[in-house]
C-alpha cells in the first residue's frame, strides 16, 4: 500500500512511534550525520545526498561489544546478550538495507546464528529513504542494488518535495502507516519518474558478468602491488563498510571481560601468526584480500555480491582510492595483459 | 593544466631521463576531482598523470621509509613534507644522498571537508586562483576564497618553503606568523582542567581506532606500534574511553620533538577529529624548554633523542642544575 507522509507531520508520527519502539534517525553531529536515538527535539538529517559516515551496520553490531563478564576465582560466567528491542531505523539509504540483508548471510544463517545480531535484528523495522539524487562517490547500480531497491526494507519513502510517498513493504510497517492518506495515482506517478531518473543518473562503472572469473585469474600477478601502492594501510574502507564484517576477540583480563572488536584485513596483524609468519604480508596482499572477498569470494560462499555500492570507502579514502577503479584495473589487467600473453 | 605542475613534470621527466632516480614521488589525478592520489612514477610514459594542485593532501614524506636506503627517490615536497623528510633522516629511516627533494613552495592545503561543508554537495570540477576556488557541482557553482578553506594546520604554518630541497619550483613564498599556532596552544592551555578534560574526551572518543592517523604520518612507522602489540597489551582494545583516551595520548606523546605540523593526521580522520593541538602543545614545549624544532635540518637530533655530558639532570638527587 502507498501512503502520502506530509514532511510537516513526520516529527508527529515518530513522536508516537517512540510510544511503542525506539526510533533511531540521521541526525547531525558535527559537519556529520549519524544515526541517533530519535527524540522530538532531534534535528533530522534527511536532506542530504550522501549516506550517514559511520556504518549502520553498528546499529547490529557494535564496533566494541562486551559479550561475556567472568569471574576467575570462582569460574562463573555472565552471559551478555542483549534482549530483543523494538526499533525503527528511520531513513536507512537501500545500499545499506541491503547490506544489512548481506550481514544477514554471515550472522544469521545455516549453521551461523548469531545471538547478538539475532536479538538486536529480530524486531528491528528499516525503513528506508530513497535516494533520488545519487552523488559522484555512489555506485549502488553497478554493485547489485539501486537508489530505490526494496532488498531489506520494511518500507520506502520517495521525496516528492513537500511530502514523502511511503511504500509499505511488510506488514509490520503497514501498522506504522495505516492511519496515513493513500497516495493517489499522479503521486504515485511522479514517485515512479523520480525513481527511474535517480537510477539512470549513476553511470555503470564495471561489469559482473565474468567479473569473479577475471579477478581469480589474475590473483598471483603483480596488479595488486600497483593497486595498493598508495594505501597507507588504515582500516578506514573496511570500518565505515556497510558489508565488512570481520571481528577479534579479546579478553580484556583488567575488567575480567571478553569484548568482540571490529577487525580489518587491512592490518598488518590481521593475519599475523602466533609464529610470526604472515600469510599476507604487505599491502598488496592485503589490498587484494578487501577487493577479492567483496567480488570473488563473497560470490564463492552465498552467491551474491559482498558490495552495494554505497561509496564511503571512495569517499573517505585518505589517500583517494577508488574501489571502482581498482576493479576496473584489475579487470583490465587480465583482458589486456594476460589474454595477450 | 598550471605552470607550477608543469615544471614539476619537466624535473620528474629530466630525473628519469637522466637515471638520478628509480622513482620520483608525487600526485596523480583520480576519478574524483577532490582528492589527488599519491603516485610513484618510475617511467616517463607515466607523467603526464601527474597533477600539482591545492587538493594534494597527503605528507608524501609517508612513503619514504617504505623504501630500502639504497632506492634513490625523487620526492615532490613542500614545506612540511621537507622537514618531515629532514626529521627521517635524522632518524637515519633514509640516505640523504639517495634522494632529490623537488621543493615547492606551498601555499596550503585546501580542505575537501571545509568544501563540502560550504556546497553541501559533490564538486564534479574545480579550478583555482591564488585567491579563490572555483567549484563546479550539480545544481550550481561556486568561486570561494581559498584562504578560508585551507586546512588548519596549513593556516597556521609558519614554514611554507621547502627548506633543504635540492631544486626549488615555484617563488619562496614570506614565512607564516608563529604567534598563530602558539595563540591556539595558549588558548587550550588557559582553559581550566576540566574544559581541557571535555574538549579531549569530545574529540577522542569519536574516535573508531582505524589509525588512519597513524598511516598517515611519517613519523609514525614503527614495524610494530604499541596498540598492536599484545604482550603486554599496553591499552584497552576496543572504541571504549578507556582506549580511545590512551590511544591518542600515548600518539602524541610519541611526537614529541618528532612532529612537523603537517596535518595529515588530521587530515586522513575519517571522524574530523582534531587532536593537533596536542602535538602542537609538544611542539611550543620543545621550543621553549630546548629550543628545538622538528625538520629544520637533517642533523640535529631531537632533545629527546640525544645525550650530551652536559644535560641537565633535574631526576638525579644533587645532580647538575
Amino acid at each position: 500500500m502507498k501512503y502520502i507522509l506530509p514532511k510537516n507531520d513526520l516529527n508527529a508520527l515518530l513522536t508516537a512511534w517512540s510510544a511503542e519502539y525506539a526510533v533511531i534517525a540521521p541526525q547531525k553531529t558535527g559537519a556529520y550525520a549519524e544515526f541517533l536515538p530519535f527524540t522530538p527535539q532531534s534535528e533530522l538529517r534527511l536532506q542530504e545526498p550522501h549516506n550517514t559516515r559511520y556504518p549502520v551496520k553498528a546499529l547490529f553490531f557494535p564496533q566494541s561489544e562486551a559479550i561475556l563478564k567472568y569471574n576467575r576465582n570462582v569460574g562463573q560466567l555472565e552471559n551478555l546478550e542483549p534482549e530483543p528491542q523494538k526499533r525503527v531505523i528511520f531513513g536507512i539509504r537501500p545500499c545499506d538495507a541491503k547490506a544489512v540483508t548481506l550481514l544477514d548471510t554471515v550472522f544469521a544463517e545455516g549453521d551461523n546464528q548469531d545471538p547478538f545480531w539475532l536479538a538486536r535484528r529480530a524486531e528491528t523495522l528499516l525503513i528506508g529513504l530513497g535516494c533520488h539524487e545519487p552523488c559522484a562517490t555512489c555506485f549502488c547500480t553497478s554493485a547489485e542494488s539501486g537508489p530505490f531497491h526494496r532488498d531489506g526494507l520494511d518500507a520506502l519513502l520517495t521525496d516528492l518535495g513537500e511530502v514523502y510517498l511511503v511504500a509499505a513493504l511488510s506488514e509490520r510497517a503497514e501498522l506504522l502507516f495505516s492511519g496515513l492518506t493513500p497516495a493517489d495515482a499522479a503521486q504515485q506517478e511522479s514517485a515512479l519518474l523520480l525513481q527511474a531518473a535517480a537510477e539512470k543518473s549513476l553511470p555503470k562503472v564495471f561489469e559482473l558478468d565474468g567479473l569473479k572469473e577475471k579477478l581469480d585469474r589474475v590473483f598471483d600477478k603483480e596488479i595488486w602491488a600497483e593497486l595498493a601502492q598508495s594505501c597507507l594501510g588504515c582500516g578506514i574502507c573496511t570500518f565505515l563498510c556497510p558489508t565488512c564484517f570481520c571481528f577479534d576477540l579479546v579478553d580484556e583480563a583488567q575488567r575480567d571481560t571478553r569484548v568482540r572488536n571490529w577487525d580489518t584485513c587491512m592490518y598488518r596483524v590481521y593475519s599475523l601468526e602466533a609464529s610470526a609468519h604472515n600469510p599476507r604480508p604487505t599491502r598488496k596482499e592485503r589490498t587484494r584480500q578487501r577487493l577479492m572477498h567483496k567480488y570473488s569470494y563473497w560470490w564463492e560462499h552465498v552467491g551474491k555480491l559482498g558490495c552495494t555500492g554505497c561509496g564511503r570507502c571512495v569517499r573517505y579514502c585518505p589517500v583517494g582510492l577508488d574501489i571502482r577503479a581498482m576493479i576496473r584495473k584489475a579487470g583490465a589487467y587480465e583482458s589486456e595483459v594476460l589474454h595477450a600473453n | 593544466m598550471n605552470e607550477l605542475e608543469q615544471k614539476i613534470r619537466s624535473e620528474a621527466e629530466r630525473l628519469l631521463k637522466e637515471n638520478l632516480v628509480d622513482v620520483v614521488i608525487a600526485f596523480r589525478k583520480e576519478d574524483a576531482p577532490l582528492r589527488p592520489q599519491p603516485a610513484f612514477f618510475t617511467s616517463i610514459d607515466d607523467l603526464e598523470n601527474l597533477v600539482y594542485n591545492s587538493l594534494c593532501a597527503n605528507n608524501l614524506a609517508n612513503y619514504l621509509t617504505r623504501y630500502p636506503r639504497e632506492t634513490r627517490i625523487g620526492m615532490l615536497v613542500r614545506g612540511c613534507e621537507n622537514r618531515s623528510v629532514n626529521a627521517l633522516v635524522v632518524e637515519k629511516q633514509h640516505a640523504r644522498e639517495n634522494l632529490y627533494l623537488l621543493g615547492v613552495p606551498c601555499t596550503g592545503i585546501i580542505d575537501w571537508r571545509k568544501v563540502i561543508a560550504v556546497t553541501g554537495e559533490d564538486i564534479l570540477e574545480f579550478e583555482e586562483s591564488d585567491s579563490t576556488l572555483t567549484l563546479r557541482a550539480r545544481h550550481q557553482s561556486y568561486t570561494l576564497p581559498r584562504a578560508e578553506l585551507l586546512h588548519s594546520s596549513c593556516q597556521r604554518c609558519v614554514h611554507p618553503n621547502p627548506l633543504s630541497a635540492d631544486i626549488l619550483l615555484g617563488e619562496a613564498l614570506p614565512e607564516g606568523d608563529p604567534k598563530l599556532i602558539r595563540e591556539r596552544v595558549e588558548t587550550f592551555e588557559a582553559l581550566t582542567r576540566s574544559e581541557r578534560v571535555a574538549y579531549f574526551k569530545q574529540e577522542a572518543e569519536r574516535c573508531i581506532r582505524c589509525y588512519a592517523c597513524r598511516e598517515a604520518c611519517p613519523m609514525c612507522y614503527c614495524e610494530e606500534c604499541f596498540v598492536d602489540h599484545n604482550t603486554p597489551r599496553w591499552t584497552e582494545s576496543g572504541t571504549t574511553p578507556a582506549g580511545t583516551h590512551a590511544w591518542h595520548i600515548i600518539r602524541a606523546f610519541h611526537q614529541t620533538g618528532r612532529c612537523t605540523s603537517c596535518g595529515a593526521c588530521e587530515r586522513a580522520c575519517p571522524m574530523d577529529i582534531q587532536m593537533t593541538y596536542l602535538t602542537d602543545k609538544l611542539g611550543k614545549d620543545m621550543w621553549d624548554i630546548y629550543q628545538f624544532a622538528a625538520g629544520m635540518d637533517d642533523k640535529t637530533q631531537p632533545p629527546f633523542a640525544s645525550f650530551t655530558m652536559d644535560d641537565k639532570k633535574h631526576f638525579q638527587a644533587g645532580g647538575t642544575q
